[in-house]
């Protein structure tokens, strides 16, 4: 790969020739950037500026007033805050982790292992892909239900393992790792787990840290499981939490909670992605593959 | 000499199947209870009606009759899937082609491409869940300055109707196009750069522009990318909570007159129209092959033809043989007859 060095993607000089590009980019990198401009000067807008119309993007005279009504909300509900934000991490930590284990497992074994049946499961979780989710809605109720595994944390983290999304990208690009790697290993006597372990996961860290953000982002605005399969107020998620505040409040007071809401739950989310950007803008010009 | 085989035959397969299979369990376990038992059951209930009692479940096996019910009595679901169709045809190839101009523009030697590129991966996380819904609430999405009316009565005076307020639909709903694009960019970028450099090189000293590079090299090279982005989008913009449709198939669901069985149905039908659009598009991508493409499959349409003659021809050889040897059989049991 010429043109990269370590990881410093950017090249050292200006020159005329980028002037362009930059040209080209900027404008729309404008507009990639309103929403979160937007998000972040939301929530710290004071009443008439939240119903302003048309709405304004920045906001001219910042309060904390939302963040106050929120707190003062929370502290009135029976629960601390504190147990949804805890309950919250242990669903994301645990559904971020594993469906990438699952994914990449899975999408190893359908890409470069030979058995039985595989096309055919291929097929399958294909369809299943285009399936709407909401359909499912009662079918599901009634396999966790059956299962036992209401008002558990298992209800929350079950039924957003089975990702077929993630699956279905990071099995594209195990497809892009040629099969001379995997060959060559095997005739120095890797075995499958070993090679799963230290050719595939290191390749293709750039799809496991899309599919890390995608899951991260599914999970920890998901109000679906509290919602249907969740009875104990304690065991409920943030987003689910920071949702019913912003409906029990009256319509108005409501909009300056919701908008200080969603800035909680959008840190986090940002948070991952700027932790996580490095590990998939370095690497991908750094997996070996040709 | 010892010559025992240690291993039977078929053994070793097995052995290869076993390891299939134990990589790919936990996820099919999942996937089996949560999401196509699930489905399978959808599809039963789709066949009743249902009706949610405080005792359990009332079901009514009714057949098609759902089916039925939604296209010819039913004008909200039709509707909204001629734009949904029409609003999909337009805005996938938009999406995609956009998102590979900004991968190729990222993937240029420029400076700040770090910042650059991580604002254009930004929409990675807003574009779905509350951010959006809000944002789509506030009307924040759409581009103030363009007069969508005038360029309405102008393509409306060039295209049928529907055509053109579809058209114009994708026009006033452009950034939001925009913002869905992060991980198709992300995507592109991380095919860009596999491409191998030095078949750059090679055609630049064979005299190639950029623009032949562009057709000959990157785009059969990125093709398998481009079908996974297509299928993606097409996944994404309809399974997303602000697509009309999955909110009429939600409130159907939960109003009276509709009923679960009913929304199954919707849903079902909803899926089959999903996926004839990614097979459209599959077969638009991947149909078209280029020379060499085609030039291999002759080739190995040729190679098995041959191969079947081959078969066939040891095949008759086989049965000449066998009755040649009957035949042989028979001559020596006339003769053994005759000498006896």
């Amino acid at each position: 790969m010429a043109g990269y060095k370590g990881s410093n993607i950017n090249p050292k000089k200006f020159e005329i020739g980028q002037l362009k590009i930059i040209l080209a980019l900027l404008p729309l990198a404008v507009f990639m950037g309103i929403p979160i401009v937007f998000i972040v000067c939301h929530a710290f807008k004071p009443m008439d500026e939240l119903f302003a119309f048309p709405p304004q993007i920045l906001v001219h005279k910042p309060t904390l007033d939302n963040f106050v009504k929120l707190f003062k909300a929370s502290a009135d509900s029976n629960i601390p805050m504190s147990r949804y934000v805890f309950n919250s991490v242990i669903v994301t930590g645990s559904v971020v982790l594993l469906s990438i284990l699952f994914s990449t497992m899975a999408g190893f074994a359908l890409s470069k292992l030979r058995f039985k049946g595989k096309y055919a499961l291929l097929e399958i979780n294909n369809t299943a892909l285009m399936f709407v989710s909401v359909a499912v809605m009662i079918p599901r109720y009634l396999v966790i239900d059956a299962l036992g595994m209401k008002d558990t944390y298992f209800a929350h983290i079950l039924p957003l393992l089975a990702m077929p999304v993630g699956l279905f990208l990071v099995k594209q690009f195990i497809d892009q790792i040629p099969d001379a790697l995997l060959d060559a290993a095997y005739m120095d006597g890797a075995s499958d787990f070993k090679i799963y372990r230290s050719i595939i996961i290191p390749l293709i860290k750039p799809a496991i840290a899309t599919t890390a953000i995608l899951a991260f982002q599914q999970v920890w605005v998901n109000v679906e499981s509290s919602n249907f399969y969740i009875n104990d107020e304690s065991m409920k998620t943030l987003a689910f939490y920071l949702n019913t505040l912003a409906n029990q409040n009256s319509n108005v007071a409501g909009q300056g909670i919701q908008a200080a809401g969603i800035l909680i739950q959008f840190i986090p989310n940002l948070a991952i992605f700027l932790i996580l950007r490095k590990s998939f803008m370095n690497t991908m010009a750094h997996s070996g593959i040709k | 000499m010892n010559n025992k085989r240690k291993t039977k035959p078929g053994q070793l397969e097995k052995r290869e199947n076993a390891v299939g299979y134990l990589f790919i369990l936990p996820w099919l376990i999942g996937l089996v209870l949560l999401v196509l038992w699930p489905i399978v059951q959808s599809f039963q209930y789709s066949l009743n009606k249902i009706k949610l009692l405080p005792q359990g479940m009332a079901k009514l096996y009714v057949g098609f009759e759902n089916y039925s019910q939604i296209f010819l009595t039913d004008p909200d679901f039709i509707m909204g899937l001629e734009s949904y169709l029409l609003e999909t045809l337009i805005a996938v190839p938009v999406i995609v082609a956009f998102s590979l101009i900004i991968a190729m523009l990222l993937n240029q030697k420029i400076s700040c491409r770090g910042f650059f590129r991580m604002i254009f991966f930004l929409p990675i996380i807003i574009a779905s869940g509350p951010v959006m819904q809000q944002l789509a609430d506030q009307e924040a999405a759409s581009i103030p300055m363009m007069n969508v009316t005038m360029i309405e009565q102008l393509l409306d005076e060039y295209l049928p109707h529907v055509l053109a307020e579809s058209i114009t639909s994708v026009f006033s709903n452009m950034i939001t196009l925009l913002w869905y694009s992060g991980v198709q960019i992300l995507i592109f970028l991380a095919a860009l750069q596999k491409i191998d450099t030095s078949l750059y090189e090679a055609a630049k000293m064979d005299g190639g522009s950029k623009w032949e590079c562009f057709w000959k090299i990157t785009l059969p090279t990125i093709k398998p990318m481009i079908l996974l982005n297509v299928v993606y989008t097409v996944i994404f913009m309809s399974n997303n909570e602000q697509n009309a449709l999955i909110v009429l198939i939600y409130d159907t669901m939960l109003s009276a007159t509709g009923g679960y069985g009913y929304a199954s149905a919707m849903a079902w039908l909803y899926s089959i129209i999903e996926s004839a659009i990614v097979i459209f598009f599959a077969v638009l991508i991947m149909g078209r092959k280029d020379v060499y493409e085609r030039r291999a499959k002759k080739y190995q349409r040729e190679l098995r033809k041959e191969k079947r003659l081959e078969r066939k021809i040891r095949k008759r050889g086989e049965r000449h043989e066998r009755s040649y040897a009957k035949q042989k059989e028979k001559q020596q049991r006339k003769q053994s007859k005759k000498s006896a």
